[in-house]
């Protein structure tokens, strides 16, 4: 069955990133928003598009009712729930399917399964898919403990089963450690939370979060797009992502992908899907979960393979095959993501609010702004602070970096507080120039990466800047108190705040 | 003339400053400048000061305050004479640095706190922010509860010296 009209579940920057692909493909896009969102371009665009009135997340883009309502009433064939939100809810995509309509995404039996971080991690054992080697077993022994570490190899780690917080755990780098570490994770853990359990994990030392992204249809195929780095983060939250991974040798490469591609064969994946996994800096990779959804960063991948994820989503989801093969999807160039965020990375990142004035867009060819916002429109407290991702392609990845650093100058979001000049930090670190990435590398270098401080030049461009600006508003202001014919007070006020 | 600028948050006073339509001109900390206006577009500007240059400017908020972005660099300003915001809601003063949500009260009234210990938390953006106080005291009020939305640069609670 073709899909000949798709709801769209969900708003900003994604959901413009799907009506893109779906217009493309001569398909019509419904999309739908809150009331305080009906002024962004998603609610504008589209070929017919409804409001979910106001109130919490819960009443309006997570009503689970009044989306499949809106569906069946516009005679939608598909709801495509772009990340978060819906995205990864198995009861809604079960309401969706009962409700005759196609749901974009995996069958709900995975979105399960995946959500599970113990039970996921038990199926693919079964697998034989590559877990963080560990002992969490009922013998407590001294002997045993310490056979299971040598096992697991050095270093390790020894934590209280009952721990959290850092409290009662232990690194552990060579044999003679190891029993002082073990009885004094035992001793704390009891004191702590009466428990003298522990169990023993690989410590993973600088470790890199690679992400290989899947496509499988519903004949037994099952792709994947190469891989994504993702080390660059903040709080657990992604800030630069790129693929090709930069320091990976091309066996590794594809030994990852290919690890990646037996779980979606091995739990019979439908659709777009992301595995993670934790790589020490040796090379050895460990299964993290799997996100059963478009990602964020998905756009790199799309650089660098030229194939159209959300077109293959679409393909999938109406029952068709995957047009590619294996051997045709290729890795050409260096792609890099940037998360533009409304916040201050000089405040402590405290997200910032306001009316964008000029966004700006790139100049060079291969850059693309993947962005939910117009010139004018309001960034407000309710929803999360990303307003756009820059992505860039690059012959290779110095030249991408390069590129990345000029676009992020061009993409101004004048009005709000934004996380570009720290972009610009991260991007111009040597160690990130030279693809030394790991998930530390933000607190690590923290230093490094704090503002520079404003030169007597940048003072002087400063104030230049502020004082024609200001002769701007003030000319502006005199002309509208003479209030010629031409100039209502309306147009005088709109100049006087442009 | 004299003219003073407010640029995050620092007070500078240029000197000999000038300004037409066409060009500005002024010496700040002893050294001369001068920028000629290439062209504008609403809020961009491309300037020439030997070499060109391009900046933006946001309409002041009402404060008096400017985002202002000019050769790559950002910063806030105002210009001296208007009203400047005292004090920026920064992190660690207790009026909410933006609009959000009590999330918890962790110190109530009449309680002691040390400087910098969180008295309340503020949720905005689905994220956490504490409100710490800015002096070692005892807690003399707590304007909101729980649940309760506050509008940003709103006083959250009082502390006594």
């Amino acid at each position: 069955m073709k899909i000949k009209k798709i709801l769209v579940a969900n708003r900003g920057e994604i959901a413009l990133r799907v009506l893109k692909t779906a217009r493309e493909m001569g398909i019509k896009v419904v999309t739908v928003f809150a009331d305080d969102d009906r002024r962004l371009p998603h609610a504008l665009y589209a070929d017919e598009s409804y409001s979910l009135g106001s109130g919490s997340l819960h009443d309006t883009y997570l009503n689970k009712a009044k989306l499949i309502a809106v569906a069946k009433e516009c005679g939608a064939d598909a709801i495509h729930p772009g990340y978060g939100f819906l995205s990864e809810n198995e009861e809604f995509a079960r309401m969706v399917e009962a409700a005759g309509v196609i749901f974009i995404g995996p069958t709900p039996e995975s979105i399960v399964l995946m959500g599970d971080k113990i039970g996921s991690k038990k199926a693919l054992e079964k697998i034989h898919i590559p877990l963080t080697p560990g002992y969490h077993g009922d013998d407590q022994s001294e002997d045993t403990l310490s056979r299971e570490a040598k096992k697991i190899g050095y270093p390790v780690l020894i934590k209280a089963s009952a721990g959290g917080g850092g409290k009662g755990m232990r690194i552990v780098h060579q044999d003679s450690e190891l029993l002082e570490a073990i009885r004094g994770a035992k001793s704390e853990g009891l004191k702590s939370f009466s428990s003298d359990r522990v169990l023993i994990e690989k410590y993973v030392l600088n470790p890199r979060h690679i992400e290989v992204q899947l496509m499988s249809d519903t004949h037994g195929n099952h792709l994947h797009f190469f891989e994504r780095e993702c080390s660059i983060q903040r709080r657990y939250q992604k800030v630069v992502e790129e693929t090709p991974a930069p320091n990976m040798s091309q066996e590794l490469r594809l030994r990852i992908c290919e690890t990646a591609v037996e779980i979606a064969r091995g739990i019979n994946y439908r659709g777009a899907g992301t595995v993670e996994f934790i790589m020490a800096q040796d090379g050895a990779f460990y299964f993290m979960e799997m996100n059963t959804r478009l990602q964020v960063e998905h756009p790199v991948t799309e650089m660098v393979t030229g194939h159209d994820l959300v077109k293959y989503q679409i393909l999938v989801a109406q029952g068709d095959r995957l047009p590619v093969r294996q051997t045709e999807i290729q890795q050409k160039g260096s792609a890099i993501e940037c998360r533009i965020y409304a916040e201050d990375p000089d405040q402590n990142f405290m997200p910032s609010i306001g009316k964008i004035e000029r966004i700006g867009a790139p100049g060079l060819r291969d850059v693309r702004l993947d962005c939910g916002f117009l010139d004018g429109t309001e960034v407000g407290v309710n929803y999360d602070p990303m307003l756009a991702k820059l992505v860039v392609w690059g012959e290779t990845r110095e030249i991408a970096i390069e590129k990345s650093i000029h676009s992020l100058n061009e993409v101004l979001f004048l009005g709000v507080k934004t996380n570009r000049d720290y972009l610009k930090r991260i991007l111009s670190h040597p160690k990130f120039v030279a693809g030394k990435t790991h998930t530390h590398f933000i607190p690590d270098n923290k230093d490094d990466l704090l503002p520079r401080a404003h030169t007597a030049q940048d003072r002087a461009d400063l104030i230049a800047a502020l004082s024609f600006a200001e002769r701007r508003m003030t000319t502006a202001a005199a002309a509208s108190s003479h209030g010629t014919a031409s100039s209502t007070p309306w147009t005088a006020l709109a100049g006087f705040r442009n | 003339m004299e003219k003073t600028f407010i640029i995050d948050g620092q007070e500078f006073r240029v000197q000999d400053f000038k300004a037409t339509a066409e060009v500005v001109a002024f010496s700040l900390e002893g050294i001369k400048y001068q920028y000629s206006l290439v062209t504008r577009e609403g809020p961009e500007f491309i300037l020439d000061r030997g070499t060109r240059i391009h900046a933006a400017v946001s309409s002041a908020n009402r404060d008096g305050e400017s985002v202002i972005i000019a050769n790559g660099v950002e910063a806030l300003g105002s210009i001296g004479g208007k009203k400047i915001k005292k004090d920026r809601a920064a992190v660690g003063s207790l009026a909410a640095p933006m609009p959000g949500k009590i999330f918890k009260v962790l110190r109530g009234p009449g309680e002691e706190v040390k400087k910098g210990e969180p008295i309340l938390i503020l949720e905005a953006m689905k994220m956490e922010h504490s409100i710490r106080s800015d002096k070692d005291g005892k807690v003399k009020k707590i304007c909101y509860q729980v649940g309760e939305l506050v509008q940003g640069g709103a006083i959250l609670a009082e502390v006594d010296g």
